[in-house]
Parts: structure tokens; C-alpha cells; sequence
């Protein structure tokens, strides 16, 4: 086959051919990339996805704190400490030791008329408002200077600046005479800022002028106190003047003082008990269920599957509480087990449905036709072949059942139904954080961020799932 | 005769009182060492003959008979055992013929080890025999089947099958998912095994110009009957039946001398469906030669040679 | 000479996939002349589906791309187009009918609406005008009872009717090119005839060229004026039909030709396959794509791509091959017929 370069004008600067025959490279069945099994494919596609692995991230972080948490963070979520309720979180507080509380004598002055001498007009406000010595979470002593014409005083606390007269706040007590110019609050006093207001009285009204005074007590503890709350072991090793960090509540704590960090914990186990145990025993179910009628199809298949839309029917928050009520679980008593018992007996026809249509698929497939020409019995055929192919699809339906049970479990605990307190679950959590949303919003925040979290966390597995072991179901070319 | 079958019939009910007569009355016979192809189009019933006949249906009617002993109606799990050593398949689809969680290992040593008279050593080393008789590598065991080409997998199906020597395989559309170039490859294959291991045939394929290159005789087929049966060059180059002859005609061939030279107009009409099928001959509703008596009767079949057999009223 | 209605040059397309990007169409020229077929034929994952779909900007342009190259309908760019200029001149310059007339059909929609929604679209007509378009279209292509069928869905239809009904659809705007891709592939044999006849004659009565995509090469010598063969995303040989069959160049078409039995093939005389499979378009050679393949390869088929190269100076056929080369030696004393297998003792 010769040419001559006049036809093919760009065969014409193209020189030192090698036109010798070519010997073989390689043998042309040859297979260049190492041999991948249906896992490890999976598994390289899914490590791929950003997301997905992210996820599986969390779960394994979620696991770890519920598994683990407890044995590094040791604290009773049940013990409550009374001396701070309702914490925001925080760093450690500090405290300074201090005597133990003595009564103070106060400020009377001798050479001031308890009685007024004559009753004014215009009653001022006392000046020079101020703490007769350090403000501790103790005591609060504070001291101002007598008012002419008053025949007392009254004694406000607030929050937050007052902004009028009728905005001075809490009552704490009034003085009954005119030279009594002291006044200790003990009332509940915690290291916040607080706002004392004085309002000079005659007696019999009091005047419309008041003068405010910031005071932000000292977090203080007595050396008796530490030892009871088991901060010290003994008391000799500490002086007044030293400081000590009070019970450490990274999240905070609820409205009965509860530690909030051991509280989710514990809360994750009640949780995540539900959420993968009902599952499991749930999709167990249906496997066997779905698999058997799909298997073994015509009649057999058409009751069971009627059987599983009877199910479908059932309406799932009744059956809840018929079954709180068989086990004769009061209110206020934890219903785990009905709660898991009802999710079980309700939950599996999904499943069924999704690997009866998977095994149906299955059974067309030549392979299925090829093992039963070799003389491939049911059991064979059902272990060997089918439920391996089917195992795609079990562990996704499995993923997302798990966070529709924890989310499931959340709701009813919020509602009451589940969970009671005071076992604690992330759903009841959310329940008593709810009370208090607006005043401590920390209460509600963390549980409801660990349920999203966690039910987000898994649905996006369950995504990522899918598609690496999906696309793997397809066949390549 | 190896093979045989006396008004093999296979109905599937689908539906209420919808009756598929997929395979309506087949009777025809194998001889050993033979290949038989069999063709027809969509609806011809083809491969469910093919599946019928090694116990893959249940019968409907009708007997098939193999090396002279009549076969089960229905096939159980002991009867596919004992008989797998003698009847075996080659599948359609080489993407859903093989388990896709298997290694080629397990896939083509499953009939072995199913038989359980090897012991894993001894059924990797055939494995490793029969991945290179039909052209791949030994090493190739340990893969899976999602890293092989359509050709590829065809191959290990093949090997499958073969590896446990029976004596008659049903090839069902073996060829059809594959590319042009590499049909060849399987074709070849086939063929060389077939010398090699003696074995008898049946090739169904809907490739008129493969068919008769592969096979000795040729049967047509047409909504679940026999239209015509004998020696492929006979039935492709004089055709006898109407059915046959349309086929032939329609068929096109590499040669656009041949093409240009042919001034056929294909007959227009399809295929009705086989559902609830009456008396009659199939054809009479697309047939140029017609009469009435093709609507009442069927026709019977008749030999019009020793070894070419038609069902036509032409020939009565 | 007549004119050329199509001329697509030195096309590229890529495609970003997971694995990488496959670079499916890698510089394809080739024209289509009033009147005519041209069938572009090769095996599945040649480009040749790739390279009419890109022409009719159907690819979704992520994840591909048209990475070079040129063409033009009637002498006006077709493959720069904004959607909008590019719906103008889809279905109406150009028809397309598919593979599988049941999933290219919209299975909610009669077929008769199917039909008038074209010519609602690109020609304006009303609703009841494009109906009776429709059920004419039918009529055309010798669908029996077209006002009834006009009325009915896709599932009513057999596989035959339905690429009929699909070709009724392309014929609405009276394009001057029809591309048919794979349209018999899924056919009974007896329909396909029917079909390919009615092609014909409908090419004839309206006056349109044909891209016909096929793996069949029969069908293309039954239906073809001119012939490209398509390998790994090039075109390796092109010509007029006589000249691909009776004067095959390229030792693909060698190797087609020779593995596809015929009325003369006999069991004698064996069908010889082309052992190996097609390369790894993640990473094309960057020698011909055949090389692996090829009983006649010599040294420089490894490492250089051979140019299209005419074979004649009377005519336009010509083949991507080193063997066109002047220096070439004689095919015979190149001859390795097993050559892509390590175990052939004959090798070298």
C-alpha cells in the first residue's frame, strides 16, 4: 500500500519512522488495577465524600462520648448542686475562703433622732450609698448616711439599673428608725451583679427618691462548707484568703443544679440504647420477614405482605401508651421498655418492604438460575446469594433508622411519653429546658443541639452509604 | 437422539384468565455431537423453550426427554444435582449472570463445590485450568466480576458451565449483549470447546447469520411454534415457510453490492401478542399466502425431506 | 460536487467523571452532503453516540465538555450556540430519533401531543392545526389508524410503532438532516426492515441527509452512501460504502469485517475475532488507539498518531493509518495475527 507524499501532503515532514513489526507488549486480558471487593470499594468512594466522612466522624465521636465520656468525666448526673443552679457554662468559678458567718451589728447612730422631727415635704434620698465592707456571696453589708425628716428606710435589690421608682426591684426589708443606716442582705446572694436601692420613709410613706448602688458580691465559701461539698479534705491545709475553683460545669447546669455535661452523657446512653437497639432488632426482623416472602413469592408472599400493611395502619403514639399502660408504668416512672417495645413491634415493615423488592430483584438475576442448574438447594441459594447482595441495602436502611428512632424517642420524652424524669434523655432534657428558654437558654440549647447533631450526622452517613455502595450496585460500562 | 421433546408446552398465568402461551406445542430432536440452533423474534418463546427444557420452568404439558429417560416436569434441587453433570446453561446477560459479591474463584468453581468430590485445593486448580482454556488468565481468580469486560464475562460463565463437562448445553442468547468483535471471540470459543469436550447444542439467538454459521440444523420459531426445522445452510438459502422466508429476507448482509441487488419490501404487520392464543395458524394475520383454511387449522408439520420438517398448509 | 450540509471539524469532547476525565471524542472531522447517509459505525464506546449528541447539544456541559474543534449546519456555527439559538435550530434543522423508542418517548403524553408540541414550540401552530399535523405525520410513516394512534400513549405501542411514532416526531419541522442513533438496535429483525425501508423512502419523499449510528455494519451496507468507522474516539477510515467494504483500508475494518459472519462464511472458514478489548480513554495513547490490536503494527503506531490519510486522488476515501505512508512495507510481511497474546510463539 504505497502512497504517493503528493496525496497526503502532511505525511511530508514526517520522518524516521520505525515501520519494523511491533513484537507484544503485553498480553491484551491483562487487568491493571489491583483487585478491589465490593467493601473496599465502597469504602474508597465513601471516603471521598467530604460529607459522609464527616459524619462517620461524628458518629464515632458520639459513640466515644457515650461509651467513654462517663469513665473520664466522672460526675453523678443525678447530684445536684444547690449553690448553683442553673449555671450558664462557665469556666470554674473561683471562690475566696472566709470566716464562717458572724451576725453584724449594723449602723446605728447615737446622736441621730430615730423619729423624724418634722415631717417634710420632700424626703431625699440618702447619700452616700455604699458596702461597709468587702461584698461576699456571704453577706452583703452596705451602709448610707441618715436622711432629715426620715423615720426609716426601705432596702431594694434588683438585676438590673433600676429605671424609675417603680422599677427598684426586689423588697429586701425597710428600717424602722431614722438612725439605723446599715443593712445586710443574705438573701440568696450570688456573684452577679446586683443593684441596691434605698428609699428614705417618714414613717409612713416613703419618698419618691431613691439612690442606687452597684455591688457585685465576691464568691465566697467557709472552710466548713468546702469540706461538706467535698472540695477540701481537711481543713487545716486552708487559710482564709485562699482561693479555691468551686464543681467545674463546662455546659452548665439545669434548674435543680445538675451537672449538664454528665446529664447529656448519661442522656446519650438512654438515647442511643433506643435509637440503635430498636433498630436493629427491628430490621432483623424485617430481613427475615421480607426476605422469606420475596423468596419464596405467590401466596405465601401476598399474606405476609398484607400482614405488614395491617401494621403500617397501626397508629404508633396509641400503641405507646396501651403498651405504658400494659406495663403498668405510672407517670413520672421511665418507659423505656414499652417505648422500645413499641418502636420494635411497629417499626419493622419498612424494612420487610424494602428487602422483599430487593430479594425479588435478586431472584431474576441469571446468577440465581446459573447456582440452581448446579444443583444449588433454597438455603444455599438464600445464604450465598441473596443475602449478601441484599446487605447494601440493609446496612442503609439500617443507617437511617437509627436516627428516626432517636429523634422518635426525643419527641415522646419531650411530650412526656417516653422517658420521665428524672432519668435523663436528650428528649426530656429538652422538655425542662424548655421552661426556662428564656431566662437560661443553655438548658434547652445543648440537648437539642445534640440530638441535630446526631440525627443530621447519621442521615448524611446514610446519604454518603447509599451512593458508595449503590453505584457499586450498577454494573461499570 | 440425545435431546428430545414431544409437544413441549409452557403457559404463564398472568394476570386473571390471561394465558402466555409462550411455548406452544415444540416438538424436536437433538442428536449428540449436534448443534441446533434455534431463532424467532420477541415473542417467539425462544428462551423460555431453552430454560424449559433444562428445568428451569415447570412444563406445562408435554414430555422432553433426555438421553432417552424422561425428564421431571417439575425440576426439584435433587434433580438439578444429578443432572447438572449433564445439562447446563450459558446465560444472556454476562452483567446479571454472574453474583457481583463473588470472586471469579467462587463463581466458576461453585458447580464443583456444590458436588462437594474436590477438595478447595483441587477445585482451585481446575478453576485455574478452566480460566485459561477459555482464554484468561489463572490469576484472574481472585477478582471480581465488575473488573471484567461484557466479552470477559461472558467467558467466565462459560467456564462455568464447563467445568463440570456435561454432556448438552443450552446456549441462550450467549452473543447478543456483546460487541461485534469480540462475538467472534465467544464463537470461536464455544466452537473449540464443543470439539474438544463432544458436546451436543442448543444455540438460541435472534442472529440469523450467526445461527447458521454456528449451528449444524435450524429451527424457526414463531409465537411459541415450530414453523421450520432443518439443516441451517437448507432453511437459510431456501427458506420453506413464509415465516422463514420474511426472515431471511429481512436480514441484512454485509455486501452493499448484495443489497443494492435485492428489491425486497418488507411486509408490514407485527408480531400479535401471545396471550390467550387461538386455533389457527400464528402467522395467517402477517402471511402473503393466506387462505382460509390457515384460519381455522393449524397446520400440521410436514416432512418435506428427510431431514427438514415445515408447518405450513402450503405443504399439506 | 454537492454541497455539504454538515461539516464537523476536528471535534473534541471530554467528559469529568470520578475516576478522571475520559476523553471521549478526540478530533473528529467529517461532512454529510445533501442527500445523503452517512452511518458512523464502531463498537460501544467508540464516540460515535458522543459526537452526534455533542452536535445537538444535548450533553449536559458539566460533566462534559467540547474541548476543541468545530461545526457547522449550512455554513453557521452550531456548536457555540446559547440555549435559546440552540433550541431554535434542535428538532427543526435537525431531527433525532434514539435507541429505545420507549424511554424517549414521554410515557404521560399522547403520542399525537407529543408530535403537535413540537410544532407548537418551533412553528407556532395552534393547538388543533398541530394535532392535525401530527396524525398526517402518522399517516406518513405508515402507522395504520393514525388519527386513533394520534390518541393513544406510548405503552399502547409496539416497539416497531413506537420508533415510527418517534420518527413522525423528528419529520414535524422538516429538517434537512435526520440523526438516527442506534434506532433498529432494539428491533426484532422483521421491524428492522420495515424501519430501514421507511428511512429510506422518507429520505427520498422529504429530501433529507441521514447520520445513521449503527454497530451493524450490514445495516450499513444495506442503508449507507458513505461510511466512517469509529475507534476509540477517531475515526480510522471513511469513504463510500463500496470503498469501506471492497477496499477496506484500515486493519479495524480488516478486523470487523473479518469477525462478522455472512451468507459466505462457513464453518470452514472461521470467523476471526479481534482478541484484546478497546484502551482506557482515561489515558489515551498517544500513538493510534488501535496499536494494541493490531496484527500489522509496526514501531511508530506505538508512539506517534498516524494523520488521516487519502488513499487515491480520485476519490475522499481515507485512512488513519501509518500504513498509507509512502515507506510503509507490504502488509504481508507484517503480519501478526496473534500478536496482542504474550503466549503466542509466533510473536516478532
Amino acid at each position: 500500500m504505497t502512497n504517493s507524499t503528493l496525496l497526503n501532503p502532511q505525511l511530508h515532514d514526517i520522518e524516521n519512522l520505525d515501520f519494523s513489526p511491533s513484537a507484544a507488549k503485553q498480553s491484551a486480558e491483562q487487568i491493571s488495577r489491583p483487585s478491589l471487593s465490593y467493601w473496599q470499594d465502597a469504602w474508597i468512594r465513601l471516603k471521598k465524600n467530604t460529607r459522609a466522612l464527616v459524619s462517620l466522624y461524628i458518629v464515632v465521636g458520639l459513640t466515644l462520648f457515650t461509651l467513654v465520656g462517663p469513665i473520664v468525666w466522672q460526675v453523678d448526673p443525678a447530684l445536684q448542686d444547690l449553690n448553683q443552679l442553673s449555671q450558664a457554662p462557665s469556666l470554674p468559678k473561683q471562690a475566696v475562703f472566709i470566716e464562717e458567718h458572724t451576725r453584724w451589728q449594723g449602723i446605728v447612730l447615737q446622736d441621730f433622732p430615730a423619729e423624724p422631727a418634722e415631717f417634710l415635704d420632700v424626703l431625699p434620698a440618702p447619700a452616700n450609698l455604699r458596702t461597709a465592707e468587702e461584698a461576699t456571696t456571704q453577706a452583703v453589708r452596705i451602709a448610707w448616711d441618715p436622711v432629715v425628716g426620715a423615720g426609716g428606710y426601705a432596702v431594694y435589690r434588683n438585676q438590673h439599673l433600676p429605671e424609675s421608682i417603680n422599677d427598684l426591684g426586689l423588697p429586701l426589708g425597710t428600717k424602722f428608725a431614722g438612725n439605723e443606716v446599715s443593712y445586710e442582705d443574705r438573701l440568696n446572694v450570688e456573684g452577679r451583679d446586683y443593684y441596691y436601692s434605698i428609699v428614705s420613709t417618714d414613717g409612713y410613706d416613703e419618698s419618691d427618691s431613691y439612690i442606687t448602688l452597684k455591688v457585685t458580691p465576691k464568691i465566697a465559701i467557709t472552710k466548713s462548707e468546702a469540706l461538706s461539698r467535698g472540695l477540701i479534705t481537711e481543713i487545716s491545709n486552708v487559710k482564709n484568703g485562699d482561693v479555691i475553683s468551686l464543681e467545674f460545669h463546662p455546659f452548665g447546669t439545669d434548674y435543680l443544679g445538675r451537672d449538664m455535661l454528665a446529664r447529656l452523657m448519661e442522656g446519650a446512653r438512654v438515647s442511643l440504647f433506643i435509637g440503635i437497639v430498636a433498630p436493629f432488632l427491628y430490621v432483623m426482623f424485617g430481613i427475615f420477614y421480607g426476605g422469606f416472602a420475596g423468596y419464596f413469592g405467590g401466596n405465601l408472599d401476598a399474606i405476609l405482605m398484607r400482614f405488614a400493611d395491617f401494621v403500617v395502619a397501626l397508629p404508633f403514639l396509641l400503641f405507646m401508651i396501651l403498651f405504658k399502660i400494659a406495663f403498668g408504668i405510672g407517670p413520672g416512672e421511665s418507659g423505656i421498655l414499652p417505648m422500645l417495645i413499641a418502636l420494635v413491634l411497629l417499626g419493622w415493615p419498612a424494612t420487610a418492604r424494602l428487602v422483599r423488592g430487593q430479594v425479588l430483584q435478586i431472584r431474576t438475576q441469571g446468577y440465581i438460575e446459573a447456582a440452581r442448574l448446579l444443583g444449588a438447594k433454597d438455603h444455599y441459594l438464600i445464604i450465598r446469594h441473596i443475602i449478601p447482595n441484599t446487605m447494601g441495602v440493609i446496612l442503609v436502611t439500617l443507617t437511617f433508622a437509627v436516627p428516626a428512632a432517636i429523634f422518635t424517642e426525643a419527641f415522646l420524652s419531650f411530650i412526656g411519653m417516653g422517658v420521665a424524669p428524672p432519668t435523663p434523655s436528650w428528649g426530656s432534657m429538652c422538655n425542662e429546658g424548655v421552661k426556662t428558654m428564656l431566662s437560661h437558654p443553655h438548658e434547652l440549647f445543648f440537648p437539642a443541639l445534640f440530638i441535630s447533631t446526631t440525627v443530621l450526622a447519621f442521615n448524611l452517613l446514610g446519604d454518603g452509604l447509599t451512593e458508595a455502595l449503590d453505584s457499586r450496585m450498577r454494573s461499570r460500562e | 437422539m440425545l435431546v428430545k421433546t414431544e409437544n413441549l408446552k409452557k403457559h404463564f398465568q398472568i394476570g386473571r384468565g390471561q394465558n402466555l402461551h409462550a411455548v406452544d406445542g415444540l416438538s424436536i430432536e437433538i442428536a449428540e455431537n449436534e448443534i441446533l440452533g434455534l431463532v424467532g423474534e420477541s415473542g417467539s418463546g425462544k428462551s423460555t423453550f431453552g430454560k424449559t427444557l433444562i428445568g428451569l420452568h415447570p412444563t406445562t404439558s408435554g414430555k422432553a426427554y433426555y438421553k432417552g429417560e424422561e425428564l421431571p416436569q417439575k425440576f426439584t434441587a435433587a434433580d438439578h444435582l444429578k443432572y447438572s453433570r449433564e445439562l447446563q446453561m450459558i446465560f444472556q446477560d454476562p452483567y446479571s449472570s454472574l453474583n457481583p459479591r463473588m470472586t471469579v474463584l467462587d463463581i466458576v468453581g461453585e458447580g464443583i463445590s456444590i458436588q462437594g468430590q474436590h477438595t478447595p485445593h483441587q477445585v482451585k486448580e481446575l478453576v485455574a485450568e478452566w480460566l485459561t482454556k477459555v482464554g484468561l488468565n489463572a490469576d484472574h481468580m481472585s477478582r471480581y466480576p465488575h473488573e471484567f469486560s461484557g466479552g470477559q464475562r461472558q467467558r467466565i460463565g462459560i467456564a462455568r458451565a464447563m467445568i463440570i463437562e456435561p454432556r448438552f448445553v443450552v446456549c441462550d442468547e450467549p452473543i447478543s449483549a456483546l460487541d461485534v468483535s469480540v462475538q467472534a471471540q465467544v464463537i470461536n470459543l464455544l466452537d473449540e470447546l464443543k470439539n474438544s469436550m463432544g458436546l451436543t447444542m442448543l444455540f438460541i439467538a435472534h442472529d440469523l447469520s450467526m445461527v447458521r454459521y454456528v449451528s449444524d440444523r435450524m429451527a424457526v420459531m414463531y409465537l411459541g411454534t415450530l414453523v421450520e426445522m432443518g439443516p441451517s445452510d437448507r432453511v437459510f438459502f431456501e427458506p420453506q415457510h413464509p415465516y422463514t422466508k420474511l426472515l431471511i429476507e429481512s436480514n441484512p448482509e454485509p455486501d452493499p453490492r448484495l443489497e443494492r441487488a435485492r428489491g425486497f419490501v418488507p411486509i408490514q404487520g407485527e408480531i400479535t401478542s401471545p396471550v390467550n392464543v387461538g386455533a389457527g395458524c400464528r402467522f395467517a394475520d402477517r402471511c402473503p399466502r393466506v387462505s382460509e383454511q390457515c384460519l381455522r387449522e393449524t397446520p400440521p408439520i410436514t416432512q418435506i425431506a428427510s431431514d427438514h420438517v415445515v408447518s405450513c398448509h402450503l405443504f399439506n | 460536487m454537492t454541497d455539504s450540509i454538515l461539516e464537523v471539524t476536528d471535534l473534541s469532547v471530554e467528559f469529568a467523571t470520578y475516576g478522571g476525565r475520559v476523553k471521549a471524542v478526540r478530533g473528529v472531522s467529517f461532512d454529510v452532503k445533501a442527500g445523503e447517509t452517512l452511518a458512523i459505525v464502531g463498537e460501544s464506546g467508540c464516540g460515535k453516540s458522543v459526537t452526534v449528541q455533542s452536535l445537538m447539544g444535548i450533553i449536559p456541559m458539566p460533566p462534559g465538555e467540547i474541548t476543541g474543534g468545530a461545526a457547522k449546519l449550512n455554513g453557521k456555527d452550531i456548536l457555540g450556540l446559547t440555549p435559546k439559538q440552540a433550541n431554535e435550530f434542535r428538532g427543526v434543522k435537525i431531527g433525532m430519533i434514539f435507541q429505545d423508542p420507549m424511554t424517549s418517548l414521554n410515557p404521560t403524553m399522547t403520542i399525537g401531543d407529543q408530535i403537535a408540541e413540537t410544532l407548537m414550540v418551533h412553528r407556532g401552530m395552534g393547538k388543533q392545526d398541530a394535532f392535525n399535523r401530527a396524525v398526517e405525520l402518522l399517516d406518513k410513516t405508515k402507522i395504520s389508524e393514525a388519527a386513533k394512534r394520534a390518541k393513544q400513549y406510548p405503552f399502547e405501542f409496539s416497539g416497531g410503532m413506537l420508533q415510527r411514532a418517534m420518527i413522525a416526531q423528528s419529520l414535524a419541522c422538516n429538517p434537512s438532516l435526520l440523526i438516527a442513533d442506534e434506532p433498529t438496535t432494539a428491533l426484532d429483525v422483521t421491524i428492522q426492515a420495515q424501519i430501514l425501508e421507511l428511512m429510506s423512502e422518507l429520505q427520498r419523499t422529504e429530501n433529507m441527509s441521514i447520520i445513521l449510528i449503527t454497530h451493524d455494519l450490514a445495516v450499513v451496507a444495506r442503508m449507507a452512501d458513505r461510511v466512517a468507522v469509529m475507534y476509540a474516539g477517531q475515526i480510522v477510515e471513511s469513504g463510500t460504502v463500496d470503498e469501506i467494504f471492497y477496499a477496506s483500508a484500515h486493519p479495524y475494518t480488516l478486523g470487523l469485517r473479518a469477525a462478522m459472519p455472512s451468507n459466505k462464511t462457513t464453518r470452514e472458514k472461521k470467523l476471526t475475532p479481534i482478541l484484546g478489548s478497546p484502551p482506557d480513554l482515561f489515558h489515551p495513547p498517544a500513538g493510534c488507539g488501535y496499536f494494541a490490536r493490531c496484527p500489522y503494527a509496526m514501531g511508530s503506531c506505538e508512539t506517534l498518531l498516524p494523520p488521516e490519510c487519502l488513499l487515491s486522488t480520485d476519490s475522499e476515501h481515507q485512512s488513519r493509518c501509518w500504513l498509507q505512508h509512502p515507506d510503509a512495507p507490504e502488509v504481508q510481511a507484517l503480519f501478526q495475527p496473534g500478536r496482542h497474546q504474550e503466549e503466542d510463539p509466533d510473536a516478532g
